[in-house]
């Protein structure tokens, strides 16, 4: 290694590494990965051949690691047009102009308007809605089609009934503009899945899989339901949110281990992590040659003991059975910020939002509720309903 | 009605009443933890930036609707930095709160520790000029710092592109030890590049972002109260890193001849 000192003060090294920028050309593609390696899964009829670890670009806002990605053989980018309000696309646009289009693989998410908050279509979901968002994309992406156009976020297998996506989704394909059609959800995923391996409409389905969902049985039957009927599976949320058990962030998740664990179920072609720094994406790099799950990873997988109790994961199940009408989850969740978290403050303000009294569960000797995770839910909401006693400025 | 600052609950949030309209208020108050279920992977970039609460109400006229989104951070700085990741400079600014802008029905500001974003379908423009007047007066209601970050004054004037300015809170340049910096472009006749500014607590925070980035670039040094370096980074090229007391400026996007241009800028800062 050299120095030398210029005349205006920058101390100038000789060590370079690897050069700093290199022009891009499609030579260099073949020479800076090795194709044979990488492990690659198709993603149902589309036959689309994708490496199993892909690009959730979500957060990224640094071209440089978009790139280094692909230098790496990640050539599957996921966006959405509602990412950072469009400059998400734009700045996949710019990077992704100067490639050969079919050297990579390109994934976009378009919401429908007008869909309440139950996740429904109603009056207000049109196809000239959709389609104009979706224009708005592609003008930010500056491509002539994208791979899959996902209908953004589904959690009612209503909207994939909805006559004005479909008809929008169809004539995108006529046009040549999309080349293949899916839908993302995150929530009530079984169900949305199942539904849609009943129909011919959609060809690939993103859905969040991790190791920490209660509900993975139903999950993987539907998925497997689904592939069999040739539509391919991408996973997303692999890290269960965050990357750790704990919100104070002192257990971190194995996430080597964690997207292992999602392609160890081969009805999964691909997942989407999300990456921000070069660390994470050597950490995910290894894992496209190597899936393999060890010992040591499985055990990283075990969910700590504290927490265990604590995350009522939303299945709802308990609402129709408790006769009191009571928001089940949503007090699980408080009794979480509480207990979990440890901010009893954040559990009041759930608890005055919900209008819940100092002992909801009075009239009911014995709790009807069944509980998919076996929590003891009378005991959890008369502990945390106290708190709605207790005078604000003591929690703060 | 009042409205007050700076609190987690639902109940001390009360969205104005807009004339002619009906206000629906029975959105749940969105935390951390079920932010994905209102606004999916977007959610990643909020959680990053602080992400405290979100308070959300919908107006109603007829076919109409006009959805308010208000997001509370931890403090001003993170406010800024999320409404900067999604903010253009294409984009039609007005004076409302610190900063805000107008596209294509939406209208997005943020002041003191939110940031808020109104949003409606309507072509229409009297539900437009609704939209406006909501965003008044919801501005004139939040509390809070009405002023740009200070952080953004310490970048030089001359060749910076305006409202391009961003923060970012986490993994500048993809560099996990690199954390808390504003951001500006400049363009100075063919040149392009980008400057970091990273207001560390302590001089001993600032030498330890650029020990680990000398590090990584193959460079040993000596901790001192300032130096300038060019460095080779692999992933984003020449990289112009100085130091003086607790701040830290990087510069990226020129080459690693262009040493009289980065110390130009460097030394301005760090005078």
């Amino acid at each position: 290694m050299t120095k030398s000192i210029n005349r205006r003060g920058f101390i100038r090294t000789g060590l370079t590494g690897a050069a700093g920028m290199v022009a891009f050309t499609p030579s260099l593609i073949a020479s800076t990965y090795k194709e044979k390696e990488i492990i690659y899964r198709t993603l149902g009829k589309t036959g689309m051949k994708v490496p199993v670890i892909s690009f959730g670009v979500m957060r990224a806002d640094n071209p440089n690691l978009c790139k280094a990605a692909f230098e790496n053989g990640i050539t599957f980018f996921d966006t959405a047009n509602g990412y950072q309000n469009g400059n998400n696309e734009i700045m996949l646009g710019n990077l992704l102009k100067d490639y050969p289009r079919d050297s990579f693989y390109l994934a976009t998410k378009v919401r429908p308007n007008g869909v309440d908050k139950e996740g429904k279509p109603t009056s207000e979901t049109t196809s000239e809605g959709f389609l104009e968002k979706f224009n708005e994309s592609m003008f930010r992406l500056k491509l002539d089609y994208v791979d899959i156009l996902y209908v953004h976020a589904l959690q009612d297998p209503e909207l994939l009934e909805s006559k004005p996506v479909l008809k929008a989704i169809k004539k995108l394909k006529k046009d040549g503009r999309i080349k293949f059609a899916g839908f993302s959800t995150h929530r009530n995923e079984a169900a949305c899945i199942n539904a849609a391996a009943d129909t011919d409409n959609w060809d690939v389905i993103l859905t969040a899989y991790n190791f920490i969902k209660d509900d993975i049985s139903e999950l993987k039957s539907a998925i497997r339901k689904a592939n069999k009927k040739g539509i391919g599976i991408v996973a997303m949320k692999t890290m269960a949110g965050g990357g750790f058990f704990d919100k104070e962030k002192t257990q971190p998740i194995n996430t080597t281990a964690a997207l292992k664990w999602a392609l160890s179920n081969t009805d999964i072609s691909t997942t989407i992590p999300g990456m921000t720094d070069f660390d994470q994406l050597d950490l995910n790099v290894k894992i496209l040659t190597d899936i393999s799950l060890t010992e040591e990873e499985k055990n990283d997988l075990v969910v700590p003991a504290a927490i265990t109790g604590l995350y009522c994961n939303g299945c709802s199940k308990c609402i129709p059975a408790c006769p009191m009408n009571l928001p089940v989850p949503d007090l699980m969740r408080a009794y979480m910020y509480a207990h979990g978290y440890s901010d009893p403050a954040m559990a009041q303000s759930l608890l005055s939002e919900l209008g819940t009294n100092d002992n909801p569960c009075k009239e009911c000797d014995e709790c009807k509720v069944e509980c998919s995770k076996n929590f003891s839910i009378k005991e959890k909401i008369t502990d945390i309903s106290r708190l709605v006693n207790v005078p604000a400025d003591f929690l703060t | 009605m009042v409205f007050f600052f700076g609190s987690a609950s639902a109940q001390e949030f009360a969205f104005p009443e807009l004339d002619g309209f009906k206000k629906i208020t029975n959105y749940p108050v969105f935390y951390p933890d079920n932010l994905w279920d209102f606004i999916n992977g977007a959610a990643e970039t909020y959680l990053a930036y602080g992400f405290i609460n979100l308070h959300v109400a919908e107006y109603k006229k007829g076919k109409n609707v006009i959805k308010i989104e208000l997001y509370h951070h931890k403090n001003n700085t993170l406010a800024f930095g999320i409404y900067s990741t999604e903010r253009s400079p294409s984009f039609r600014f007005m004076n409302l709160g610190a900063q805000g802008y107008v596209v294509d029905g939406s209208i997005n500001f943020f002041k003191g520790n939110y940031y808020v974003k109104i949003r409606t379908f309507s072509k229409s423009e009297k539900i437009l000029r609704s939209t406006e007047s909501l965003a008044l007066r919801v501005s004139n209601m939040l509390g809070g710092n009405s002023e740009m970050p200070s952080g953004l004054s310490q970048f030089p004037e001359g060749g910076k592109k305006v409202n391009e300015e961003t923060y970012i809170n986490e993994s500048v340049l993809g560099h996990k030890f690199l954390n808390k910096a504003y951001k500006a472009t400049y363009e100075v006749g063919p040149d392009k590049f980008s400057i970091y500014i990273f207001n560390n607590d302590s001089l001993q925070e600032a030498w330890k972002s650029a020990e680990n980035y000398l590090e990584v670039t193959g460079i040993e040094a000596l901790e001192s109260a300032s130096g300038k370096y060019v460095l080779s980074d692999k992933y984003n090229g020449s990289i112009f890193l100085a130091w003086k007391d607790n701040i830290l400026v990087l510069i990226s996007g020129l080459s690693k001849d262009q040493t009289e241009l980065a110390n130009k800028y460097s030394s301005e800062i760090l005078k």
